[in-house]
């Protein structure tokens, strides 16, 4: 059998053949052994690749999906790294770290107050783990979204049952 | 004198709005009563990443949220919004699910901020609680 003809079968096994061709390749099946075998070996490994491939399925949008996998980076906390600083720059470090914390205190206190722009400060104590939550600063809007599958419950299709 | 009355009276209610908002990429809505979201709430909902493109808009209710009690805002039947107002334009919003708690969040609520809740819904749809400032 040549590589057409076996092409041939495997895009009637696909059902991309039109129907004249797909009626001639079953008359073909009918009366030719090794075309059936071969069908028959397409077809098992068809059926073997299908079943071995899970439908993985997000529950929401890709961009949410990586929203939460980018919040869960931000929560862990970065592992220490041991500093053995010089005795003349430990000094120094007394000094300014109460120093630079009362400068960025008083800076974002004179941003807060006379700045043009204002980057709005959200503080957010979600007791759901399936929430997370997304800002467009640009837009103003945030957006808090639950990551559930959709209520079977209100499985009757109309909006009003959906939402009320 | 008139300023120090000024700066002592009581915050004024925070006057807000919610609204039930639900998403499809049906171009109508099977219920007549649902009309389409507004422009400026559309564009919101259009630049976050949302798969869908139709908004329809279910419920509105305006309220006051005063400083002194909590306001429920009833939504649906399964979904109940509790909003405290905490003074100067921040508040502090509980979302309930089936009378459970799901979520509680706190942040300024300017007239330009927004604050949208949601979730799936049956047949690849999706339900929001849009919560704004009563224009």
């Amino acid at each position: 059998m040549d590589y057409e003809a076996q092409l041939k079968l495997q895009a009637h096994l696909d059902g991309e053949l039109p129907e004249g061709e797909a009626r001639e390749v079953t008359n073909w099946l009918a009366r030719d052994r090794e075309a059936v075998a071969l069908y028959g070996e397409l077809r098992n490994t068809r059926q073997a690749l299908v079943g071995y491939e899970v439908g993985v399925a997000l529950p929401e949008s890709r961009e949410f999906f990586w929203s939460k996998i980018e919040r869960e980076i931000r929560r862990l906390k970065p592992p220490e790294t041991p500093v053995h600083p010089a005795p003349l720059l430990s000094a120094w470090r007394k000094w300014l770290i109460p120093a630079g914390t009362v400068a960025a205190v008083a800076s974002a206190v004179l941003v807060g107050v006379f700045g043009e722009t204002r980057i709005s400060t959200v503080e957010t104590a979600v007791a759901d783990p399936a929430a997370f939550t997304y800002h467009d600063y640009s837009s103003r809007t945030t957006l808090v979204w639950f990551s559930y599958p959709a209520d079977d419950e209100l499985a009757d299709r109309t909006p009003a049952a959906i939402v009320e | 004198m008139l300023a120090v009355t000024s700066l002592a009276a009581p915050a004024p209610d925070l006057k807000l709005e919610a609204l039930l908002i639900w998403g499809t990429n049906e171009g109508t809505s099977p219920d007549a009563n649902h009309k389409p979201v507004g422009p400026k709430l559309k564009r919101k909902l259009e630049e976050l990443p949302l798969k869908w493109t139709n908004y329809f808009e279910v419920k509105r209710i305006r309220f006051d949220a005063s400083l002194s009690n909590s306001t429920k805002v009833p939504l649906s039947e399964k979904c109940e919004l509790v909003v405290k107002n905490l003074g100067h334009s921040k508040i502090e919003v509980t979302v309930f699910g089936k009378g459970k708690q799901c979520a509680t969040r706190t942040q300024e609520l300017t007239k330009e901020d927004t604050l949208i809740l949601g979730g799936n819904a049956p047949g690849s749809t999706s339900w929001f609680a849009v919560l704004r400032r009563a224009e």
